[in-house]
Parts: C-alpha cells; sequence; structure tokens
C-alpha cells in the first residue's frame, strides 16, 4: 500500500485512480490507513462481491492473497496479478492505458 | 615429460589454492580507471574501503549494501556492525525530504522494535541537490542492544532516494563515529550513468 500512496502523483497524471480491497471490516481498515497515512480509498469488502462484480474474482473463490487488478475507463479488467505488486510494471501499463484514452 | 606434467599439474594445483585463500573481487569486471565502480550498468561509486563487506541482497529494501563488524579495531562485542545502504525507495511515500523523514522513521527497523529518539534534522547537499540529514539513536530495550542511525534523504527526479548509515552496539557500549566519515565518501562519489526508470516514464 506504501508504494502505491508514493505512486499517487504518477496514477493521477495517467489519469488513474487506486482503491484497496480487502475482507477486513472498516475497523480495521480505517486504523491501517491512519497507521500506514494512506490517502487512497480502502472499500471494506468482507462478502468478496467486488471482486466478482468486476470479473476479478471467481463466484465462490476464496482470496486470501494480494492480487492487483487494473480495470480500464471502460470497465473492462485489463490486467490480473497475484502477489506483491510490480509497481513499474502497473505504471508502465497505466501509460499505455492513458494513451489509449486519448485515441478514443 | 610425465614429470614435466606432474609438475605442471602440481603448480596448477598450488596456484589454485593461493587464489582460492585471497578473497574474491566482489567488483571484478565492474572497475573503471578511475578508482569507482560501474554498478547494474546504472550506479557508479567508489567502493567502500576495507574492511566493508558488500552484503549480498535477499530483498529489494536496498540497491546496494555494505557491512562490516567489530572485529576490527573498534569497541564492542555483539551486537557490534555497521551498515551502509543506499535506497531508491526509502520508506514512506512523500516528495518532501522532512515529510518523508517523518514517515520512514515509522517503518524503518520496525521488526527490530526499536524506539528511536527524536531525529536531529539539517539540511545537506547530496547528489549535487539539495538533502537533509536525520541522525538519530533507536533504543532496543529487551535485548538492550541500541543502533546508532544517519539517513541522508536526496532526490533523483523527482523522487526521493536514500542512503542510510546504521552502527548497532549493546547499550552500555559507546558508538565508533569514525565510520561514518567512510559513508559520507560513499556519497560524495555516488552518482547515476542513466535517468532512473521514474524519470524515463515521463
Amino acid at each position: 500500500m506504501e508504494g502505491h500512496q508514493r505512486n499517487l502523483y504518477l496514477y493521477d497524471r495517467f489519469n488513474a485512480r487506486v482503491a484497496g480491497v480487502s475482507h477486513d471490516g472498516v475497523p480495521t481498515l480505517r486504523h491501517w490507513s491512519d497507521d500506514l497515512g494512506l490517502t487512497f480509498p480502502l472499500l471494506s469488502n468482507t462478502t468478496g462481491y467486488l471482486g466478482m462484480f468486476f470479473g476479478a474474482q471467481h463466484k465462490g473463490t476464496p482470496m486470501f492473497a494480494r492480487r492487483t487488478v487494473i480495470i480500464d475507463m471502460w470497465g473492462k479488467v485489463r490486467y490480473i496479478k497475484d502477489g506483491s505488486p510490480d509497481y513499474r510494471e502497473i505504471l508502465l501499463l497505466l501509460k499505455k492505458l492513458h494513451a489509449e484514452e486519448g485515441r478514443s | 615429460m610425465i614429470r614435466a606434467l606432474v609438475t605442471a599439474a602440481a603448480l596448477f594445483l598450488l596456484a589454485g589454492c593461493a587464489a582460492s585463500g585471497a578473497p574474491a573481487d566482489p567488483f571484478a569486471g565492474m572497475r573503471t580507471g578511475e578508482g569507482t565502480v560501474v554498478w547494474q550498468k546504472e550506479y557508479e561509486f567508489s567502493p567502500m574501503p576495507e574492511p566493508w563487506r558488500l552484503l549480498e541482497l535477499d530483498e529489494e529494501d536496498y540497491s546496494i549494501a555494505f557491512f562490516r563488524s567489530c572485529d576490527h579495531g573498534t569497541p564492542g562485542n555483539y551486537p557490534c556492525e555497521s551498515m551502509v545502504a543506499y535506497a531508491e525507495e526509502p520508506f514512506g511515500y512523500s516528495r518532501d525530504l522532512n515529510q518523508r523523514q517523518k514517515e520512514f522513521f515509522r517503518r524503518f527497523l520496525w521488526a527490530a522494535r526499536v524506539d528511536f529518539d527524536e531525529p536531529r534534522v539539517q539540511p545537506v547537499r547530496a547528489l549535487e541537490g539539495e538533502a537533509l540529514q536525520a541522525d538519530t539513536i533507536g533504543h532496543e530495550r529487551v535485548l538492550k542492544h541500541k543502533v546508532l542511525v544517519r539517513v541522508v534523504f536526496a532526490r533523483r527526479g523527482e523522487r526521493v532516494v536514500a542512503f542510510y548509515f546504521t552502527q548497532w552496539r549493546p547499550s552500555d557500549k559507546e558508538f565508533d563515529r569514525a565510520p561514518m566519515e567512510d559513508f559520507h565518501r560513499f556519497i560524495e562519489s555516488f552518482g547515476y550513468l542513466k535517468p532512473s526508470f521514474y524519470q524515463r516514464l515521463q
């Protein structure tokens, strides 16, 4: 999360927004956000509905590990990767998507 | 002919023994004619002098790090070690140097359960620009260890990078501040050979 916070100014330049999604409840996330000094939203997704809504998580499949999902401005999932975020890969894709937006 | 071959083989083996006894140069093939080394085709610096050793890193917190123990005439016993490191992504996220040092010390050595004194900060210059030096001492009260910390926060393009110096000692032993001179010589010699990923991203 700290890495995303560090890159917020670059996400802004590429017209991208980041949100953290967690199975934890709101009080836990509020504490975590305050402790890390995060300024982007953390969403409490206790049922897993959000991941299923965007097609980033199969129904009935619990997700316990970290996953990075990038959704373009048309709501289409363009990137899914499990494990620690690869910030450089993320930024390069956001730059590419931003260029695509400019052409659309 | 056979005797000559045996002699040659013996000499070869002896040469092999001599070579294995000498420490391998961790910067072999990276040295320039000016006494510096080129590291990862991106950084150029003067390597830390003996008895500093290059640390083999198995994580990405640091781009390069050096280590020395106290077995070279410095006071104290274990824990008795110093480390110098350079990090492209120091803890924290702000691009303001003073704010970044505040964020940094909330995470730095967190796993070592260290309580830091309020850092003393002062403006300095590093990497040909404005920088901020923060000095503090951390206390590990259970194991009765302490750590002397100096961090120089500098800029690479828009982003903040940092040079670290840490020295661990038992709580009742004095710090040895002489190795800090090597730390500052390392910073003065440090430079970049190409723009960073983030600079190229623009």
